[in-house]
């Protein structure tokens, strides 16, 4: 038994201790030993996935199976090869830091039997799924997965009735994800004659086709890619925010794991159009997404359909990748896979400091809306300096980790051949503008994130009186907000593991830290040289700066904008919503935005203006115009139904009737 | 055994059941209801017996056993219990004629004939040969269903309904194996002991066991 082996079980044994502690222990010390548990899940899972990755094969958990009317199947398989090994050292790292944040924050349902067992199993369900290596056991981990994430989000049912509603466009998603998984691994089960990954790489053409198309569609829900990511802006807000941070950050990545899994390992050699679909899927979910959360004012929801967007980036680039891949450019679709990870992982680390920030705003203030916050960089400034972190790498801006996955995107956009393909001609502008514009629009969305969530002064009451969050809280941000950092500085050796994974040749550590990518010329990115040669050159104006504020103290000015009075208030800053109205106006027609002004005036006088509503809303256009009216035809259907079945006792004794007899008949003629 | 005494048996077997289960229709009274099912049970021991010594079974009296306690006297014990729990003595009115529900059962034996002897296959022997009747116990079981509006009643066409299924696989197997028996006595039992309960349940709530009154679908 190697490393592998025992880190599997380590997760397995975390896992059951965790479940033992929700269902036995009671108050604080479940939250302590459930969540301590968990964190075990999360360290075996990350320690795994890292020896995985690096290339250690362990044997693997081999589960003998056999059903009384199939026969022998074969075995369940726990073994992950390397890009499994990627993946669930993506999760662990995530669920570790969650689980840390979640023993400090999880109070009432979350804090509940339900809510960490929900939360254990969920943790061990996420483990499982990179390393399976047949359908079969894939398909069990993906469920546990699926039912511990539903419970999780299920346990604050009683208290509040928007989490009703969430968790009820959550199952339907996530099931509706498992029946396309379950036909599109039993397509391929037919046509291999088994149920192991192995078996299945000759599959031929139009059965591979049939499996991709709905293996993508059931993968693709999993991740949230438009117009399948309806459920995240629902269920990340309403969930409880460590589940919020490991649902956005590692369960929606296991769709990008079977996305990769499908067109690397299981069907690579599929034709052109896989990768046009793939590409345009991202790129229509990167743009949406970022354009929805541009004009959020809702904290939590914003980041749910950021993360729409950054699943969006990730499939445009291993769509590329493919694209490149089957027009004979080896070295850059190694370098667009690469990226793909890089940015997995760093919007990993990102997305769980800013969710873990939005739950230490959550239970500081009560409050997730940010036209209400402002003010909280001064009291609470563990949480403002990380999640200022986090809004850097989501913004893609350098010493994080977003930066350089950014980059290497680019780097595999810019020296493609274009002129090889004709396909590519087309693709690769379209790419690139997508790509650009949304990084621009990132940029925004993340400025008034920060800006108008932490500077200025408290919109409300909540904010004013809002307390730095406790220990173990300010451990997992800093630990997220770090890891960040450390991927944003010290790229080389991941890229140099990752180049592994997909099987690249070029990609190396150039000097201790930084990425070349050898495939292309010699294009090399050094963070930390950078860093430190732009930190030199700042600190010469600091320095001066520092100097000249000595000569000239600081002087009192009046605020030139009070019409001579002192009346500033709260109400008069800049908000989410305000900051967000002119890109509300430029993309109004694909934001479906609402708004509503109403002027109220004094009784006797028609012409003044005593007090003035404004009122915006975004309703989500995919939801609006594709499922409400789905919903309604089944609706309609069903009242169709009701005239059969009226509820009387005899009418339904008299349809088994006649259809017995209609079957006697049949049979005997 | 005498293969023409086999065949008297069996016809003179079958016969009773059909008949009790005609009477079934024809009644009103809930307790003479009960009684014909017991009588029933009765007879379809009588008919394991036949077919299960014809055919040299050993654990034929076992099984007989375990038919008649169940069908002839726990079932229509715990029945009756269940009527005089809720006082109901008489079939609530219903809206079809007497002679309708019949001829309904005259003509429902003749489409379980129809059915049933193709079944049979060629040159049958007497148990295949009343295959027939099996049907259409279960046939006369549905139509009672249909027809009786009491919670009761609709419990004892459940009953002769599953005494067809039984009658059928005795006649058509030649007796069935002890467990499979044990399986589905049991079975019925639970049924009829729940449903015992729940009708109890309906007298209390509604004042009456009209399962007509039923309609409101819920959630």
């Amino acid at each position: 038994m190697n490393l592998v082996d025992a880190g599997l079980y380590g997760v397995l044994v975390g896992g059951a201790v965790a479940v033992a502690a929700a269902v036995v222990l009671r108050g604080r010390a479940r939250n302590v030993i459930a969540g301590l548990s968990v964190m075990a899940v999360g360290a075996f899972a990350a320690a795994t996935g890292l020896a995985a990755l690096a290339g250690m094969v362990g044997t693997g958990l081999v589960i003998p199976v056999s059903l009384p009317l199939v026969g022998g199947l074969d075995p369940l398989v726990l073994a992950p090869d390397r890009l499994g090994g990627f993946f669930l050292l993506l999760a662990g790292l995530v669920i570790a830091t969650s689980a840390l944040f979640g023993i400090g924050y999880a109070h009432g349902a979350a804090a509940s039997r339900t809510g960490w067992t929900g939360f254990a199993v969920f943790a061990v369900g996420v483990a499982l799924v990179p390393t399976a290596a047949d359908a079969l056991s894939f398909l069990l981990a993906w469920e546990l997965m699926a039912i511990g994430s539903t419970v999780l989000l299920l346990a604050d049912h009683a208290e509040r009735q928007a989490v009703r509603a969430a968790t009820m466009w959550y199952a339907v998603m996530t099931h509706l994800s498992f029946l396309l998984l379950v036909a599109g691994f039993g397509v391929l089960i037919a046509a291999a004659g088994g149920t192991s990954w192995s078996r299945m790489v000759t599959i031929a053409e139009p059965v591979a086709s049939v499996a991709f198309v709905l293996l993508i569609a059931g993968f693709a829900t999993k991740a949230g890619l438009v117009p399948m990511h309806v459920w995240l802006p629902r269920a990340h807000p309403e969930a409880p925010s460590h589940a919020s941070a490991a649902m956005s950050a590692a369960m929606v990545k296991m769709g990008l794991y079977g996305i990769l899994l499908v067109t690397l390992r299981l069907l690579p050699t599929g034709p052109s159009w896989w990768a046009v679909v793939l590409v345009a899927l991202g790129a229509i979910s990167a743009l949406y997404g970022i354009l929805q959360a541009s004009v959020q004012s809702d904290l939590k929801r914003l980041l749910a359909y950021s993360t729409t967007e950054n699943v969006g980036l990730i499939t445009t680039a291993i769509g590329i990748g493919l694209l490149l891949h089957q027009s004979g450019q080896q070295a850059a679709a190694e370098v667009a896979f690469i990226a793909a990870l890089l940015l997995a992982l760093s919007h990993a680390v990102f997305k769980t400091t800013l969710f873990l920030g939005a739950g230490a705003v959550l239970h500081a203030t009560g409050e997730r809306d940010l036209d209400q916050l402002g003010g909280l960089a001064a009291r609470m400034p563990v949480t403002a300096l990380t999640f200022g972190v986090g809004a850097l790498g989501a913004a893609a801006l350098p010493v994080t980790s977003g930066f350089v996955a950014e980059w290497v995107l680019l780097q595999a956009l810019i020296h493609t051949d274009a002129k090889a393909d004709r396909l590519l001609a087309v693709v690769m502008p379209l790419t690139m503008g997508v790509v650009a514009l949304t990084i621009g629009l990132g940029l925004l969305t993340f400025v008034k994130a920060a800006g108008i969530g932490f500077l200025a002064r408290p919109r409300s009451e909540a904010a004013a009186r809002a307390t730095e969050v406790g220990f173990t809280m300010r451990a997992a941000l800093v630990a997220a907000a770090g890891l960040t950092i450390g991927l944003g500085l010290i790229p080389g050796p991941l890229a140099q593991l990752l180049a592994g994974a997909v099987g690249a040749t070029g990609i190396a550590t150039s000097g201790l830290t930084g990425i070349q990518l050898g495939g292309l010329g010699t294009v090399i990115l050094d963070p930390l040289v950078l860093t430190g040669l732009t930190a030199a050159m700042l600190a010469g104006i600091v320095i001066v700066n520092g100097i000249a504020a000595r000569r000239h103290p600081r002087r009192e000015v009046d605020l030139p904008w009070g019409c001579g009075g002192e009346r500033t208030s709260p109400r008069m800053e800049y908000n989410a919503t305000s900051y967000s109205e002119p890109l509300a106006r430029v993309f109004g027609a694909s934001l479906n935005t609402r708004r509503s002004v109403e002027i109220e005036h004094p009784e006797d006088a028609p012409l003044l203006v005593s007090g003035m509503v404004f009122n915006q809303e975004t309703v989500d256009l995919v939801e609006d115009r594709v499922y409400v009216p789905a919903a309604r035809l089944a609706q309609r259907l069903g009242d169709l139904a009701r005239t059969v079945q009226n509820g009387s006792i005899h009418r339904y004794i008299g349809f088994s009737f006649a259809a017995l007899l209609l079957v006697l008949v049949l049979v005997t003629r | 055994m005498n293969q023409h005494l086999f065949a008297q048996l069996i016809a003179t077997i079958t016969g009773v059941l059909l008949l009790t289960a005609i009477l079934q229709i024809w009644g009103r009274s809930l307790v003479r209801s009960i009684g014909l099912l017991s009588v029933q049970g009765a007879a379809l021991a009588a008919l394991v017996l036949t077919v299960g010594l014809n055919a040299g079974e050993p654990q034929v009296w076992l099984v007989t056993g375990i038919v008649l306690l169940m069908k002839s006297v726990v079932l229509p014990a715990a029945m009756l219990r269940s009527a005089k729990l809720i006082g109901e003595t008489r079939e609530r009115p219903t809206t079809i004629n007497p002679a309708v529900e019949l001829i309904g059962a005259a003509g429902l034996t003749l489409i379980a004939y129809i059915v049933g002897v193709p079944l049979a296959g060629p040159d049958p022997d007497p148990a295949r040969q009343a295959l027939p009747v099996g049907f259409s116990l279960v046939l006369l079981g549905f139509w009672l269903l249909m027809i009786r509006r009491s919670a009761i009643t609709q419990l004892v066409g459940f009953l002769v309904l599953d005494n067809g299924i039984a009658t059928v696989s005795f006649l058509a197997s030649g007796g069935l194996p002890l467990t499979v028996e044990l399986g589905s006595s049991l079975d019925v039992l639970l049924v009829v002991l729940i449903l015992g309960v729940l009708v109890v349940r309906m007298q209390r709530q509604q004042g009456h066991t009209d399962i007509t009154e039923l309609k409101e679908l819920h959630d």
